[in-house]
């Protein structure tokens, strides 16, 4: 269900679950738009000689699809924060699994406050945070 | 300054650094870098991802990628060991436009300390805000560092 209202949004509600494309070509493209073009996000090889299992999706990166999952589920909603915590990297090529729960609406501002988190195929979570959006009533 | 083997004085930092202002610098976004930045990370909707929308904006959270030309304020101390980022918070306010200069800004926003078993970690926030020509804020991002103060014998 598309949420468009205040009104539309129930306490507890899972936001669709997004998978993002993060292989090598889209995390460079993002890397280079966002000028954080090094290779440890952009090259696995170079991430490997600097002690990391691979190229790493830019904890940035990780805060834009966690955008753009809150907009693939409401699509007016405006952003107001997006506070993370990157508690392990994001590897690039590996498969990620962007959730969001809703723990607190706001009937008098129209403000709703998202759980958000990644997890990686083994279900270990690797970004967690909250989101504050706005909604029209 | 005390050199990285000795406790700090956070108060004495807080009192120093805080709120200072210590970076500052012009940006312009361009509608390319917008609409790659956007796509990128998934987002669909119009107003990001096709230039000729009424509304084309940045995406809400580009500003966590603007980067202060300096980490930390001149006389800052260095310390020993990496310290790790404990997280980043962004907070648009406004819609940043293509080819509008948006002046950026960095302070050290806080300085604070957790104890634990493994002794005191002193976390750094620095914040930036975001700004058009009119000086209206139009958002900020924080980023928090880290650091494990060695244990004193």
């Amino acid at each position: 269900m598309t949420i468009h209202t205040l009104s539309d949004v129930s306490f507890g509600e899972q936001l669709p679950t997004f998978t993002p494309d993060t292989g090598l070509l889209n995390v460079k493209k993002f890397a280079v738009a966002a000028g954080w073009d090094a290779p440890r996000f952009t090259d696995h090889a170079a991430a490997r000689d600097q002690g990391l299992p691979g190229a790493v999706i830019p904890g940035i990166m990780s805060q834009g699809f966690l955008s753009a999952m809150i907009h693939h589920w409401a699509p007016t909603a405006d952003v107001k924060k997006v506070d993370t915590v990157f508690r392990a990297p994001c590897i690039v090529d590996e498969i990620y699994n962007v959730e969001g729960v809703v723990t607190d609406i706001d009937e008098e501002t129209g403000e709703i406050e998202i759980d958000l988190t990644i997890t990686n195929q083994a279900g270990e979570t690797r970004v967690f945070g909250t989101a504050k959006v706005l909604l029209s009533q | 300054m005390p050199t990285a083997d000795q406790a700090l004085d956070v108060a004495a930092l807080r009192d120093q650094f805080l709120n200072v202002v210590f970076d500052s610098y012009e940006l312009t976004l361009s509608a390319d870098r917008l609409v790659a930045y956007a796509t990128s990370c998934g987002e669909t909707a119009a107003k990001f991802t096709d230039p000729q929308h009424a509304d084309f904006q940045a995406p809400p959270t580009i500003g966590s990628s603007f980067q202060p030309k300096q980490r930390f304020p001149k006389g800052f101390p260095t310390f020993h060991g990496l310290g790790m980022d404990a997280g980043k918070a962004v907070a648009p306010d406004k819609p940043m436009r293509a080819g509008v200069p948006i002046l950026v800004q960095t302070h050290m926003h806080d300085i604070y300390t957790k104890t634990g078993r493994s002794g005191r970690m002193i976390f750094f926030v620095n914040r930036m805000t975001f700004s058009d020509e009119a000086g209206i804020l139009l958002g900020s991002a924080d980023t928090s560092i880290v650091i494990r103060e060695k244990p004193q014998t």
